[in-house]
């Protein structure tokens, strides 16, 4: 069975992963003299896509990875690949040409002829911007050895879009702020953060409404600074915010922890025992239970546990699990299954 | 509040973008939220980057800095087309359209100077490179500082490397 175990990110073993659920580094790279996958023909993309996969079949950290090309993977498939962040919504459409090569463990993958030729990245557990991008690099260097990249000495590796160009670098932390969203801080420490030269996005519900507390944040310029620099400034702001998040947690806890405590046993009574559940109502629910665990309210379930729900509750997931599409029905059935099921196994 | 996508129903979810300390947000209902991907999913690679190579790329426009624009010779994508997608062609893009995207570029990254690593191949020209850049600023600081001594050295240094090079450089694959 394709990728049975969940993808090792989801492990909660990394460095802080109370607060940051991932963190993800990403090279754009484009092969020299070919078109890029925007202007160039069906026979190119192949042609470049198997240049790109028999350069990372030689590669020593990639030996035993999967190959999916999209025009040949079944849509569930391609479905549950863009849920465990190794493919785009865009790739995954299934254009021929596409490609995604998953390394094991999902820690290293890569996307082949989505908006450049190749997107290498790493994801790992918790704040690691400087250990991910230090492992893509060495892939990188390797891949090199049989690939030549579209390079310049003035503007760097040359990407389809203009803001990719240079390092061709995107570092990107996904983190959960429960406590910032709560006590009402998150806009304005965002707001700071994204003036430090990193951008941010994600949702947050206003009022009772809370949808996730989920955030991405990640360098926003390419040019001018070294990988390393970027891969730096990424963890060090990153650790700010999550000193900024602990704190919020802490005062919560402390002004309102019954209130919280109870909320989050109502989070894990639902979880524990629906029959039926919506993917909304699962991300609400496990957001809270994920706020409660790391601040050790409740003690039945582990971090791993409530991020691994995130993903597998998902419904490409719940499609490739049920083998066709389900009905509506069918699918929340499945999932409160699941969910049960899950949780069942921490007690 | 309203929905900002229908202007029917209530907001109940607000999905933020933020950079260079401007926020941008929308409060959407759930149903819009949805319709958008936006919903019960972390989200990975929705991007607010290609939104502000537009924003950047009307504003050219509207100034009207490239009325017509060129057409790069090897891919034959148009200045024009660029501007209306955000995306290039090939790597002679970057060459056929030099002009246009270095102040483009310039808004973008606050930089026209990759300073980052660079393929092994070209890496020791590419540093001996770096360097002569490096010493012909710390020449000019020297001048300017009338340490004419230094300066000197510097000059010699300079000339040394940029002979060094030449045959260095053919003697590469």
């Amino acid at each position: 069975m394709m990728m049975s175990e969940p993808p090792a990110w989801l492990g909660a073993a990394g460095p802080r992963s109370d607060v940051i659920l991932s963190t993800r580094v990403r090279f754009a790279r484009n092969l020299e003299g070919s078109p890029f996958p925007t202007r160039a023909t069906e026979r190119e993309l192949i042609e470049v896509r198997e240049r790109i996969v028999a350069a990372i079949a030689k590669s020593n950290y990639l030996t035993n990875a999967l190959v999916f090309r999209m025009e040949e993977t079944d849509p569930a498939i391609r479905r549950v690949l863009v849920e465990r962040h190794l493919v785009s919504s865009e790739l995954a459409e299934g254009g021929p040409g596409g490609g995604a090569i998953v390394g094991e463990k999902e820690i290293v993958s890569a996307m082949v002829n989505e908006e450049d030729h190749l997107r290498l990245q790493c994801i790992r557990a918790g704040l690691q911007p400087v250990d991910a991008w230090r492992l893509i690099e060495r892939i990188d260097c390797e891949l090199e050895r049989n690939l030549q990249y579209a390079f310049s000495s003035d503007w760097g590796y040359l990407t389809s879009c203009p803001t990719n160009v240079g390092t061709g670098v995107r570092v990107s932390v996904l983190a959960h702020l429960m406590g910032l969203v709560r006590s009402n801080r998150i806009a304005q420490v965002l707001g700071s953060v994204s003036k430090l030269g990193l951008s941010v996005r994600g949702f947050y519900g206003e009022g009772s409404a809370a949808l996730g507390g989920f955030f991405q944040i990640s360098n926003q310029t390419t040019l001018g600074q070294s990988e390393e620099d970027i891969a730096y400034t990424v963890e060090r702001v990153a650790g700010q915010l999550v000193a900024l998040e602990l704190e919020a947690r802490k005062e919560l806890a402390e002004n309102a922890g019954r209130q919280l405590a109870d909320e989050v046993g109502r989070a894990y009574g639902i979880l524990a025992n629906a029959r039926m559940i919506s993917a909304e109502e699962v991300m609400e629910l496990v957001s809270s239970l994920r706020l409660g665990t790391a601040l050790g309210l409740i003690d039945s379930v582990d971090l791993g546990t409530v991020n691994r729900l995130l993903v597998i509750t998902q419904p490409g997931h719940l499609t490739y699990s049920h083998g066709g599409e389900p009905t509506p029905e069918e699918r929340d059935s499945a999932r409160a299954d699941l969910v049960r099921k899950e949780l069942a196994s921490c007690e | 509040m309203i929905c900002e996508e229908c202007n029917e129903r209530p907001a109940s979810v607000r999905y933020a973008e933020m950079a260079d300390g401007h926020v941008r947000s929308w409060n959407l209902c759930e149903e819009c939220a949805r319709r958008k991907g936006m919903t019960a999913s972390l989200a990975p690679f929705a991007g607010p980057l290609v939104n502000i190579l537009k924003g950047l790329l009307d504003e050219t426009a509207e100034q009207g800095a490239t009325p017509a624009g060129p057409t790069c010779p090897e891919c034959k994508l148009s200045y024009d087309e660029f501007r209306r997608t955000g995306k290039l062609g090939c790597g002679t893009c970057y060459d056929s359209f030099h002009s246009e995207l270095k102040p483009l570029l310039r808004r973008i990254h606050g930089s026209t100077e990759h300073t980052g690593s660079v393929p092994s191949c070209l890496e020791a020209d590419f540093d001996s490179r770096r360097e002569v850049k490096r010493l012909r600023a710390e020449l000019a600081q020297a001048v300017r500082g009338e340490e004419y001594e230094r300066a000197a050295e510097l000059r010699d240094l300079i000339r040394s490397k940029a002979d060094g090079r030449a045959p260095a450089g053919d003697a590469e694959p």
